[in-house]
């Protein structure tokens, strides 16, 4: 055994204990990078140890002279355990990134005083002008290695298109030869290897491992509607071993089901990365990791690098959108255990939510082109100078934005306040790339489909799906063995599921501002006088409970059902009980009779008076077709008036979706404004798909 | 974007990308990288052969001393931040240009020799650079006549298809530059400052993009305005064009009379000074150094420019030596 192999091996135990030995490909993945300074793909599961080759070859490159290691990685940290293995060998640490921006004059010293030997930072910084110019000059822009974790993103063959990773790939192409670059990931298909393959080059070394989880049990299940999946987790969690995750698609889903599970006696808690409810997700980490709390209800957001060994179970409320996403999501379970399970429960509404998500994945080339256009005839706009140029949403300005800033044709000055400009750079969609991306996903989602469906070995399945080497039957999954759990319910539990799904409050929180762009530049605060007060939806729209009925009523019966009736009178006397004096509603002209109709039925059903207060005043288009906050409250106040006397007394205003929540906001605001009490929004359903 | 490997070793070694003004680890100057240009090319070396050296080959095979080896070898283990920052700087629209490069200016080779900068940073068409035009100098601060003359010069080009050089400054500069942009014509900016920021501008965004338009710098592209670079700006100006137009100078002080003097010692070109009854004190003594008179009233209509100035120099051709290595 050569000098370097011993003293790294010396390194090993110091970090992981006295008798352990280098896995296979370990050894060989050090020496291609330390020694002949090359460029190595590492296709490992996660759990294999790829982090200990980076610990490692850093070492041993800082020991030669060279300069620190760049480990760039969508993650935010590294995860505390990993970080004192890398202390235990006197490798320091830091991250930079925009959560920590305290730290980062400590961490440019450390840099400065070669005391940094690992620097963990997110894609998007190496487009940061401040990364750029100020950090990397700390060490004179000699990095020892570079690492590139999740490097499938590399790939448009990759199942998480992450636009920054095109940035890497042009880095990588521009790297001298003897600068070593390391590729991790836990899940790439032949043809990703194949891709990441021509984008690093030659003298690549690829390092692949077998997938398969061998102390897992996986099952899948078809119950259709989510009151019996409520039902089948209440009566099955029991049966299950230790603490768990259940994946849910959309944040919504997570808080009513783990209010659900609350209700029904298990230690649940709802995790994501929505806005609506500030969560203290690593405090909900760390309550899970210790077991304190049995079941985290989660979305993607509990995700990489998340890393407890003993989780017992994973299930699926509602089916991923691919292979990759799936394996990867259960394969957080028993890490560390000999028994473990993988359940996929899926269920009608699965299908409308991926297709959601992959139809709003990308920005349509109008928008970018519309973007690019008010871009070029200004010096530089903020994010809401543009939107309130531009129709479209937030969230797809921010994606369309991401992708011109990655292509060269935006550039971001940052400050307090970030600007875009438009850079001489020419820009052509690639609605080629797009459309190839597009069809990936939906042949992913096919794909899951057919492994809900699959009578053979789920493992294999999976393999195969994921071009593993070697795939084989497990022996383990309810296929193989013939046995699992029932999906039988007990039609008690279901009706009682569906209750708790017709009977969720659901609030409308009153919006606090007027958007910038309408009234003046600036956002304007309402005053307290002038603002909604706290509403209430009867449902999500579309859900199982009453989301149905409303869709039906609305764009089937073009009436709303006593049903609906019986069940909002039932909400507001008994649950809510608002102070109001009268009822009034928002008018349409597309539906002229639908909502004024269900507000005199609901008013009558109080024993208040109806009263028709507002008009529109010109054909506005459908507010559904404003994109953002600015154009939306524009078009809701050009359009609407006042043409009768307001009684001064609280009001019940009633609309049957909520969408944007501009129209309830601007409608209350002219009815407060104009000698109105109290105004208390009610909508029959709220629109998830822009909360999802 | 792909990038040779000798135009990477020449980035590490001659550019300040990826380094702090006030670092430690100095970049070659030019009076650095001359004799080691040299040197390589005794050895049949490219300077791409240079990457991945540690210090002590470097001092072994460049015959240099071992703390020269060891900042070149520092400089050349930069690839890492180097390759970061051309990837944001391509982002934004600015290329690097090493003069071992085929495309690099061929007139700065030429009339520069050894002088000429090792490594250029441009935006836009760089096809444009050396292409026949007139350069175009003066003041930031003009009176009437000045600012007829800059427009003048500005159209001439544009009617004539002339490159039209200037520093991309404010007063003559922006004047000029607008008016040829206005008559279709070509521009580049040899700026001293703040490459970034100049192409940001509106007016110069489109025909950066429609290939009317080079700004280059041999200064960082995020470099801030200094006098010093300013000064040694104004060769490049002229070495690039086939006339200089001086539209107004200060005498013994300022840019403009330190480039102007200049270029006539040098005879890059022909050197033309506005000439009119309330010219600068500055125009006056050059024209008695011996610079062409352009008189105002102009003579002629723009459209004619070229051709006037072709009938009526009166200084010598510039002469031909060797030119510079890469």
């Amino acid at each position: 055994m050569d000098k370097l192999k011993i003293k790294a091996l010396y390194y090993l135990q110091a970090m992981l204990g006295a008798n352990c030995q280098f896995r296979e490909g370990q050894w060989e993945a050090i020496e291609a990078i330390v020694v002949r300074r090359e460029r190595v793909l590492l296709v490992q599961r996660t759990g294999w140890g790829k982090s200990i080759i980076y610990f490692l070859a850093t070492k041993l490159l800082r020991e030669q002279g060279f300069g620190p290691t760049l480990l760039i990685s969508p993650l935010l940290s590294l995860i505390r355990n990993q970080i004192a293995m890398a202390e235990r060998i006197g490798i320091q640490a830091r991250t930079i990134n925009c959560s920590n921006l305290k730290d980062w004059s400590e961490i440019e010293e450390s840099l400065r005083c070669n005391i940094c030997d690992i620097l963990l930072i997110s894609p998007e910084r190496l487009n940061n002008s401040h990364f750029v110019q100020k950090v990397l000059p700390e060490i004179a822009g000699q990095i020892g290695l570079f690492v590139v974790d999740e490097v499938h993103c590399i790939s448009d063959w990759g199942h998480d298109f992450r636009p920054d990773y095109q940035r890497i790939k042009r880095i990588i192409q521009m790297l001298p030869p003897k600068l070593p670059v390391l590729g991790t990931t836990a899940t790439a298909n032949d043809r990703v290897i194949g891709d990441v393959v021509s984008q690093f080059g030659q003298n690549l070394t690829v390092l692949r491992g077998p997938l398969a989880r061998e102390s897992l049990r996986l099952q899948t299940i078809r119950l259709q509607n989510q009151g019996e999946r409520l039902a089948w987790l209440v009566e099955n969690l029991p049966k299950l071993p230790g603490s768990g995750v259940i994946y849910c698609l959309t944040v919504p889903d997570t808080e009513r089901v783990a209010l659900w599970l609350r209700q029904n006696g298990f230690q649940a808690e709802a995790y994501h990365a929505g806005n609506d409810r500030e969560l203290d997700r690593p405090a909900l980490e760390k309550a899970f990791i210790q077991n304190e709390v049995k079941i985290l209800v989660a979305t993607v957001a509990l995700g990489m690098g998340f890393d407890k060994p003993d989780i017992g179970f994973v299930i699926h409320f509602q089916r991923p959108g691919s292979v990759v996403a799936y394996y990867q999501q259960v394969g957080r379970a028993g890490r560390a255990l000999d028994r473990a399970y993988g359940i996929l429960l899926s269920g009608a509404e699965d299908d409308d939510i991926q297709n959601y998500f992959i139809n709003s994945a990308f920005p349509n080339t109008r928008t970018m082109l519309d973007i690019l256009t008010v871009l070029e005839q200004n010096e530089g706009l903020g994010f809401y100078e543009i939107l309130s140029r531009v129709n479209v949403t937030p969230s797809l300005c921010e994606k369309a934005l991401k992708l011109l800033e990655v292509d060269g044709a935006v550039g971001i000055t940052r400050g307090h306040k970030s600007t875009y400009f438009r850079t001489p750079n020419r820009w052509v969609p690639d609605t080629v790339r797009v459309e190839r991306v597009l069809n990936l996903r939906r042949a992913e989602l096919a794909q899951m489909q057919t492994y809900v469906e699959h009578p053979g070995c789920l493992m294999q399945f999976l393999q195969m799906a994921l071009d593993d080497p070697s795939p084989q039957t497990c022996g383990r999954c309810a296929n193989c063995r013939g046995k699992g759990f029932s999906s039988e319910v007990s039609q008690e539990l279901v009706k009682e599921a569906e209750k708790f799904l017709k009977g969720a409050t659901i609030t409308i929180q009153p919006r606090k501002w007027l958007p910038k762009g309408l009234l003046w530049d600036q956002k304007v605060i309402i005053p307290n006088d002038e603002k909604n007060a706290e509403g209430r939806s009867l449902c999500y729209y579309g859900d199982a409970g009453w989301g149905k009925l409303v869709q039906k009523g609305k764009y089937q019966d073009e009436r709303f059902s006593d049903e609906l009736i019986n069940a909002s009178v039932n909400l507001i006397t008994n649950n809510w009980k608002p102070e109001i004096t009268w009822v009034t509603a928002i008018p349409s002209r597309r539906h002229i009779h639908l909502v004024p109709d269900f507000a005199q039925r609901l008013a009558r059903q109080l024993n208040l008076p109806y009263l028709t207060i507002l008009e529109r005043i010109n054909d506005a288009p459908e507010q559904k077709t404003m994109q953002n906050s600015s154009m939306q409250a524009r078009n809701v106040i050009n359009t609407l008036a006042i043409i009768h006397k307001i009684p001064d007394g609280p009001v019940l205003l009633v609309d049957d979706i909520l969408d944007s929540g501009w129209t309830l906001t601007l409608a209350g605001y002219l009815l407060r404004t104009n000698g109105s009490g109290n105004v208390y929004p009610f909508t029959l359903a709220q629109a998830t798909g822009r909360n999802a | 974007m792909i990038i040779s490997p000798d135009s990477q070793a020449m980035l590490l070694l001659c550019s300040q990308i990826g380094l702090t003004i006030d670092t430690e680890l100095k970049p070659l100057t030019l009076r650095e990288w001359n004799p080691l240009a040299r040197k390589l090319s005794l050895l049949s070396w490219r300077p791409g052969d240079l990457l991945g050296l540690e210090a002590n080959d470097l001092q072994k095979h460049l015959e240099i001393s071992e703390e020269n080896a060891k900042r070149f070898s520092k400089l050349l283990m930069r690839g890492g931040g180097l390759a970061i920052d051309l990837e944001r700087l391509a982002n934004l629209g600015i290329h690097p240009l090493t003069r071992v490069e085929t495309d690099y200016p061929q007139r700065y080779r030429d009339r520069l020799k050894d002088s000429a900068p090792a490594v250029l940073f441009y935006s836009g068409n760089k096809e444009l650079l050396g292409q026949p035009g007139l350069a175009v100098v003066g003041s930031r601060n003009l009176d009437d006549v000045g600012r007829s003359c800059a427009e003048f010069v500005g159209n001439a080009c544009g009617f004539s298809g002339l490159v039209l050089y200037s520093g991309g400054a404010r007063g003559v500069d922006t004047i000029s530059m607008k008016a040829a942009l206005e008559n279709r014509g070509f521009i580049v900016g040899v700026l001293a400052d703040s490459l970034e920021k100049t192409i940001r501008k509106p007016e110069y965004r489109s025909a950066l993009s429609k290939g009317d338009a080079c700004f280059v710098t041999n200064y960082h592209p995020s470099a801030g305005f200094s006098v010093g670079a300013a000064m040694g700006r104004n060769r490049l100006i002229y070495t690039l064009a086939d006339y200089a137009i001086i539209v107004a100078s200060d005498v013994e002080k300022g840019g403009t009379w330190a480039g102007a003097t200049e270029a006539l010692k040098a005879n890059w070109l022909p050197v033309f000074v506005l000439e009119h009854p309330s010219m600068p004190q500055g125009n006056r003594v050059l024209l008695s150094k011996g610079a062409n008179s352009l008189p105002f009233p102009l003579p002629v209509h723009p459209a004619d420019l070229k051709h006037w100035l072709d009938e009526h120099i009166i200084s010598k051709n510039p002469q031909n030596t060797q030119p510079s290595l890469f």
